[in-house]
């Protein structure tokens, strides 16, 4: 059984997703992205069905890089407005603005990472192409252009095996030094693109003889379309965004992003 | 879309992809050099994300080269799961835009090096702007902010511009794209000397 998270529109729920995003951008306090953050992992694990192991590692390796951003962002901060208001964090004494524009930019991030996550856990990445080609205009040459070049993800990874083992084959070992280094990506790189290149000269012979002409008054086998549960998810979390907003002008940490520059 | 030809799309894809994964494959290399030198750390080698853009442009030679492959490549790495989700794609577009720009700026008749480089410092602008507002730089000091920003530019002159040139000539050589604007070329070129 497919989930309520993967049944919706992928082209509608990536815009879901963007627009999300950008009125987050917009934020500018830690509050109100933690909520959020937490209401979207809430909403992954009670709506969709996904590869547990894979969504926690990912978030945790997000995680880690948060606190590497934390840090930077706190070492490296402008000077801020009232020096004076220092807050006492383990051992330092760090200026307060910091560490909240700081923990605003983290969080903000973590926040982004949960919606992404939500959004390439739940989502079959050819039903995304076909969904923007028939919801969106995409035109069809360059929808399954695209598609056939996505094809070509494990075959890369097949020739890159090859190319290694021919070099082995003819006595070439791994290089030492920046030079050598550098010679080898050379190595590797040029056939497996100019086999790439072949490969993809070939597809779209392919294609065309078999009457592939890229004309958008098409039929298509598997068809996509909107209904009114993928705007109702748009509506949902937008509400609970603009309630997120509301309750934390409410306790009083609401701030916008009105030129921190 | 109707004067591409499919084989030019399939192969921008295929150069889009291939190149999805090297950017994919830089992340961590960026990450590792920002918690060494800080949000600078990026810059410099953030000529890396332009690279497809000025392959595929300066190998194709049709308007719109730089900004789809940038953006298919950008959509790959999404797929590959990149934590951005499908932001990076509005990412993508936009530094396919600053490439873009440079390439029609000559009305997309002149492919030389230097066109080139400055398709990746438009590209480096432009994704400077973009990260400006969205990544928070705003926290940090102006000259740091400046200095990220010159060697944006100079990363993407180099490593996009001169690397990305590198590669499209010795991927010609091979003969592979003899069917296309750049293989013509040196094929006219070899025919006249």
């Amino acid at each position: 059984m497919r989930s309520f998270l993967n049944q919706l529109n992928p082209s509608l729920k990536a815009i879901t997703v963007v627009l999300l995003v950008c009125l987050l951008t917009f934020v500018f306090d830690p509050f109100t992205p933690l909520i959020y953050c937490m209401f979207t992992v809430m909403v992954t694990i009670i709506c969709g069905k996904v590869a547990w192991k894979w969504y926690t590692l990912y978030f945790s390796v997000i995680f880690l890089l948060s606190f590497g951003m934390l840090w930077t962002t706190i070492a490296f901060a402008d000077q801020p407005t009232n020096p004076g208001v220092t807050m006492h964090i383990l051992f330092w004494d760090l200026p307060k603005e910091d560490v909240t524009v700081a923990a605003a930019l983290t969080l903000r991030m973590l926040a982004f990472a949960s919606l992404s996550f939500m959004f390439i856990f739940t989502t079959n990445m050819v039903d995304f192409i076909l969904s923007v080609m028939q919801q969106f205009k995409l035109p069809p040459k360059l929808a399954y252009g695209v598609l056939a070049g996505y094809r070509f993800l494990p075959l890369i990874k097949e020739e890159l095996i090859q190319i290694r083992s021919a070099h082995r084959i003819r006595g070439i070992h791994r290089a030492n030094g920046i030079k050598g280094s550098i010679q080898q990506y050379k190595r590797f790189a040029i056939p497996l693109l100019a086999g790439a290149i072949r490969k993809a000269e070939r597809t779209a012979i392919a294609m065309e003889s078999k009457g592939f002409n890229g004309d958008r008054d098409r039929t298509f086998y598997r068809q996509f379309t909107l209904k009114w549960k993928d705007w109702g998810f748009l509506g949902m979390m937008l509400i609970v965004f603009l309630i997120t907003v509301l309750f934390s002008m409410k306790l009083g940490y609401f701030s916008w992003y009105k030129g921190q520059f | 879309m109707n004067n591409w030809k499919l084989k030019e799309i399939i192969v921008m894809s295929v150069l889009a992809v291939v190149f999805g994964i090297v950017y994919l494959a830089f992340l961590p290399v960026g990450k590792l050099l920002v918690s060494l030198l800080g949000p600078i750390g990026y810059d410099f080698i953030f000529g890396i994300w332009f690279i497809v853009s000025i392959i595929a442009a300066y190998i194709i030679r049709k308007p719109g080269a730089a900004f789809l492959s940038e953006t298919i490549a950008a959509t790959v790495e999404m797929l590959l799961g990149n934590a951005m989700g499908p932001i990076i794609i509005i990412t993508g577009m936009i530094q396919g835009l600053g490439a873009e720009a440079a390439f029609a700026a000559t009305r997309y008749k002149r492919y030389s090096l230097w066109v080139l480089m400055l398709a990746g410092i438009g590209a480096a602008i432009f994704s400077f702007v973009w990260g400006y507002f969205r990544s928070g730089f705003t926290a940090l000091s102006t000259p740091y902010i400046v200095s990220m920003l010159v060697i944006r530019m100079i990363s993407g002159a180099i490593i996009a511009g001169l690397i990305g040139k590198t590669i499209s000539d010795s991927l010609a050589k091979t003969g592979v794209l003899s069917s296309f604007a750049l293989g013509k070329q040196i094929r006219k070129e070899r025919s006249v000397s």
